[in-house]
């Protein structure tokens, strides 16, 4: 579902990982919908709404770092929105040779 | 300034050097900046507790169970499906597993988050060393390397 907000925060994420990691392939799939019984925003304001992302990135830059690392680096990038009201973000992240997309 | 000082204390939790004008917010309960609290989840009793020791029960928790983790809820009965599948996955390996449920106290939750240096809950340490959240641990089980580390760690203790 296009959220209706004008720049939504899949897309703030989208713009903020892009332009860090100099992704080759960057999905953001927001699943909130999923997550609209969840405890801790049950009662947030028209329900759960831009909290839960799956994230997919390729970026060489991951390259030599292990998984921590590169979650903390995805973290780090999105510090803001995560005080913000982004609860969580399931994170695959992987170099272009681990994606088969060696060059 | 109002608008930083969020800032100041999600930052400054541990940051004692220049937050005397600052250090009154360090333990306000109200936690306005904490987006994943819920006013139901706030702590009923205030811990009166000072950062050193917070961060003493997490070096202690993590030092004493072999699997430690921190989640939303407990094992039995999960709040949250990344708790959920963080449990799932451990329980596969028939291992005692510790939990703290970070829901029922705050500065417990903060107190992890920064020693961590990790955002989101669950996190699993395994031995003393901090492993990740749900996807790392999920991916590891996929590897073989959740079976290494915790094979490795049952070892190194006998």
């Amino acid at each position: 579902m296009a959220s209706r907000v004008v720049i939504s925060r899949a897309s703030r994420i989208k713009t903020k990982l892009e332009t860090a990691l100099q992704a080759a392939v960057l999905e953001v799939e927001d699943v909130s919908h999923q997550h609209a019984g969840h405890a801790a925003v049950r009662h947030m304001e028209g329900g759960a709404q831009e909290t839960h992302f799956n994230v997919r990135i390729v970026s060489a830059k991951f390259q030599d770092q292990n998984l921590v690392k590169r979650h903390r680096m995805v973290y780090d990038l999105l510090s803001d929105e995560l005080q913000s009201g982004l609860h969580a973000l399931s994170i695959t992240a992987k170099t272009p040779k681990e994606a088969g997309l060696d060059s | 300034m109002a608008r930083s000082l969020a800032n100041i204390f999600y930052k400054g939790i541990f940051a004692v050097p220049a937050a005397s004008s600052t250090g009154i917010l360090r333990f306000s309960t109200s936690v306005p900046s904490d987006p994943d609290t819920h006013e139901d989840f706030r702590p009923t009793t205030k811990v009166e507790t000072s950062e050193i020791s917070l961060k003493d029960i997490v070096e202690q928790d993590i030092k004493e169970n072999p699997v430690m983790l921190y989640m939303k809820g407990v094992p039995e009965a999960p709040r949250c499906g990344f708790s959920a599948l963080a449990v799932r996955v451990l329980r596969e390996y028939n291992v005692p597993i510790a939990s703290r449920n970070i829901l029922e106290d705050l500065e417990i939750k903060n107190a992890v988050k920064s020693f961590s240096h990790w955002p989101t809950f669950p996190q699993v340490f395994i031995n003393g060393d901090f492993v990740g959240g749900s996807d790392i641990i999920l991916s590891m089980h996929e590897t073989g390397e959740l079976k290494e580390k915790l094979k490795a760690d049952a070892e190194k203790q006998q």
